[in-house]
């Protein structure tokens, strides 16, 4: 279908994006990792329970550890080997996870696979979505078996092409190696949704992606402005439907479910192969990498692996940053290892990621200006430097923040604003 | 990987812009004012506008050094204390210096005065921006109220021994060569609005170039503001609408006021062009009112800020018959905790009465 324009966000920010130096770059396989360490906590809400025992021969695709309730995804190897360990460690974000670490056996070629679904019903669908353990794989990783299930009904289903964090690609080059399964893994998450309006939301500077897409009939490409952070789900929805999910709602309460092409890549894996998911795309990128690139990783590889694929680094890097710059997580070394939402591993410069100190706040207005949910971060910041946390959250409208970044990206006292905002939230959540 | 290794909450890249870009922005936005005000009123302009700029920086290093503890400590180290000014320095004292010495008047003796711009200076970095905790936490506008200050102190010299420069045109209605309050033609309308003679004040022309308009260094040429005000514009320092409505608003309600007697009611539209060049509306409305620091942070407050502004001038100048927009500003910084605490932005997606019929 020809693509239509999106419409233009209240509040953003543009940054430079950094894209071409990996854009052109096609995904390539990593060769597998001697050992892996994968986590099981690999999405939003409680962890999944280890279902194997040290010792244990595993193969490829294997379930190693089971969901724990609805909010929880299935964990499965990413290797053919043996379990080492099953052990607490520290995670990327500093918290203590259990870890399920694998030696993989080079020679080993078992794999498991589900049983090849022809012609699927709704039911099997969404079954399917669940038993391979599916996330979100934009960042979040709200699993995507919930998503899919949703409790009114809905009319609508966008898939997030979005990609506006700068530097990463890997969805920009899924989208155009493999079309063909992303559209079809969409047709598969609308079945099983029961909606025939399939739209994705490209953003502009992605002009051969959109092309792509304008060649199905059943898929609407919406054109999206260059802006920061059009991907955002509540920013996504408004661009291309122009709807607005209201407070504490979800996007099935104005009747669409957002899904990213990488998790519709899955979708179409797990059902016409029976596929689950073990491995992802990501980009390496950032000026302290020798050959930035775009990669398919298994879930559980050493960042270091990574790193050393790429051909080290170029230079000692300022920051190491698991994710897009602007949402993604600082690391503190190399020793973290990529789960289903890792979308990026970025070696930043000193000239690349800022690291000034901060001053004095202007009251410029600049951060409540460019906020896309409209409220006001500076309010945050000196209410919750004070320790007033109600006013905080009264007058800085912090409960709605999705900590995009935009606001701290524009701040030119370099207030470390969206720190403010998680200080609240944290104080938000044990109030309740 | 080294141990230099930075952890941080995100965003991990930023914009280039800075508090000491925009502040230079806003420095380089002024010149042409300084310049025009060189121009008209000579070299005495220029020393009043060094003079004020070095009192300004010098005060703020003096306070910095000397405040907060360990002020022997500090002797001792004065070198690295000499660094690390320089460090912080993020030219707001310049800023506050220009602004100040484009609101005062020239005069020929201009040694004269010199202690007076000085004192100015002192008030506006020590007293309202330094002891309130610096950059960000003054107030009012430091310059605004250095200059009611020094209004208030130093009428008799500053404001009389005021220059009118040979070129004015014999046809302006002043006190024997002299312009009280420093503000320009403002004497010429209110007259005019009296039934006095049409010909006894400057075209709009002549008050848009400032030439031949007695008033204060920078606020003269409204020529020389609106190339600042582009400029600010376009660096997006402020936003285009911010000005422009204080003074729509400011010059509706003072045509509006300016017709207003007990018996009858006459409207006269051509006044609404020489009520806003006269006097330092324009210079008040693009580089004071918008001060970062003291007005309103979100839109709606800001809104209300500007109207707030424009109506209070016009009332204001209508009731003294005098400049009186540094008042005004004033009084409208000092109204902005209360805006910014009504005012607060709706978050997207926000909605009262239909929180719960949004279920649908």
């Amino acid at each position: 279908m020809k693509a239509v324009k999106g419409k233009h966000l209240f509040g953003s920010v543009h940054p430079r994006d950094c894209k071409s130096v990996t854009q052109d770059k096609p995904l390539e396989n990593i060769p597998a990792p001697d050992r892996v360490y994968i986590s099981t906590s690999q999405s939003l809400g409680k962890p999944a329970t280890p279902a194997v025992e040290k010792g244990q021969r595993v193969a490829e695709g294997q379930l190693i550890a089971k969901s724990d309730g609805v909010i929880s995804s299935e964990v499965f190897s990413s290797v053919a080997g043996t379990v080492t360990d099953i052990k607490d460690m520290a995670g990327a974000s500093g918290a203590t996870e259990k870890f399920i670490i694998i030696d993989a056996d080079k020679t080993a070629t078992d794999t498991f696979r589900f049983k090849k679904l022809e012609n699927p019903g709704a039911d099997e669908i969404r079954e399917r979505i669940r038993e391979c353990g599916i996330v979100g794989l934009g960042g979040a990783g709200f699993p995507a078996a919930v998503k899919i299930a949703p409790k009114t009904p809905v009319d609508t289903l966008i898939l997030n092409g979005a990609e506006c964090e700068p530097y990463l690609t890997c969805d920009h080059r899924l989208m155009i190696e493999r079309t063909d399964e992303i559209v079809r893994g969409a047709r598969y998450a609308a079945k099983a949704l029961g909606v025939d309006n399939i739209i994705i939301g490209i953003e502009a500077n992605k002009p051969d992606c959109i092309a792509k897409f304008e060649q199905y009939d059943d898929i609407q490409p919406v054109i999206l402005k260059k802006q920061y952070p059009t991907g955002g789900e509540k920013q996504l929805i408004y661009a291309t439907t122009g709807r607005k999910v209201g407070l504490g709602k979800l996007p099935s309460d104005v009747g669409v479910v957002v899904q990213n092409v990488a998790t519709c890549f899955a979708v179409c894996e797990a059902v016409e192969e029976g596929k689950p998911l073990y491995e992802r795309v990501l980009t390496v990128s950032g000026k302290a990498v020798k050959e930035p690139k775009n990669l398919w990783v298994k879930i559980g590889t050493p960042v270091k692996d990574i790193i050393d694929y790429c051909g080290g680094e170029a230079e000692p890097p300022k920051k190491v940053v698991q994710g897009g710059p602007m949402m993604g997580a600082a690391l503190a070394s190399y020793d973290v290892y990529t789960r289903k939402t890792t979308s990026g591993i970025l070696l930043m410069t000193a000239d690349e990621a800022a690291s000034e100190e901060p001053t004095p706040c202007l009251n410029c207005g600049k951060c409540a200006d460019v906020c896309p949910m409209q409220i006001m971060p500076m309010n945050t910041a000196f209410y919750s430097a004070a320790g007033d946390f109600e006013s905080a959250l009264k007058y800085g409208g912090t409960a709605a923040c999705i900590e995009c970044g935009a606001c701290e990206y524009v701040c030119p006292a370099r207030r470390p604003l969206i720190q403010a905002i998680r200080k609240t939230k944290a104080y938000l959540r044990t109030r309740k | 990987m080294d141990n230099s290794i930075v952890v941080s909450t995100p965003p991990h890249v930023k914009t280039k812009r800075t508090t000491r870009d925009i502040m230079l922005d806003v420095v380089i936005a002024m010149l042409p004012c300084a310049i025009a005000g060189v121009v008209f009123f000579g070299w005495q302009a220029l020393c009043i506008i060094l003079m004020s700029v070095f009192a300004c920086i010098a005060t703020e290093f003096v306070y910095f050094f000397i405040a907060n503890k360990g002020f022997s400590q500090k002797c001792k180290k004065a070198g690295e204390v000499c660094r690390r000014w320089a460090r912080q320095f993020d030219l707001t004292s310049v800023v506050t210096g220009l602004i100040l010495a484009l609101i005062l008047p020239v005069t020929d003796k201009w040694y004269e005065v010199f202690y007076e711009v000085i004192i100015g200076g002192i008030i506006a970095i020590a007293v309202v921006k330094m002891m309130f905790g610096g950059t960000g936490k003054n107030l009012v506008n430091p310059a605004a109220l250095a200059r009611v200050f020094m209004f208030l102190s130093f009428t008799l010299t500053v404001y009389t021994a005021c220059k009118v420069d040979a070129i004015l045109p014999s046809t302006i209605p002043l006190k024997d060569g002299t312009v009280v309050t420093g503000a320009t033609n403002i004497n010429g309308i209110l007259t005019l609005s009296k039934g006095k003679d049409p010909a006894s004040y400057l075209s709009n022309l002549d008050l848009f170039l400032g030439t031949g308009v007695p008033g204060c260094i920078g606020e003269t040429s409204k020529a020389a503001i609106l190339l600042g005000y582009i400029y600010l514009v376009v660096r997006k320092v402020l936003k285009w609408w911010q000005p422009l409505l204080f003074l729509g608003v400011f010059g509706v309600c003072a045509v509006l006021l300016a017709g207003f007697t007990f018996d009858s009611y006459t409207l006269d539209i051509s006044l609404f062009l020489p009520s806003i060049l006269s006097g330092g509306a324009v210079f008040g409305g693009v580089f004071m009112l918008t001060d970062y620091v003291t007005s309103p942070k979100g839109g709606l407050g800001q809104l209300i800020y500007y109207i707030g502004a424009g109506v209070l001038l016009a009332v204001l100048r209508h009731v003294t018959q005098m400049e009186v927009i540094s008042f005004v500003i004033l009084i409208m910084n000092l109204l902005v905790p209360l805006i910014d605490k009504y005012a607060i932005k709706k978050p997207f997606g926000y909605s009262k009465a239909k929180a719960g019929k949004e279920r649908k």
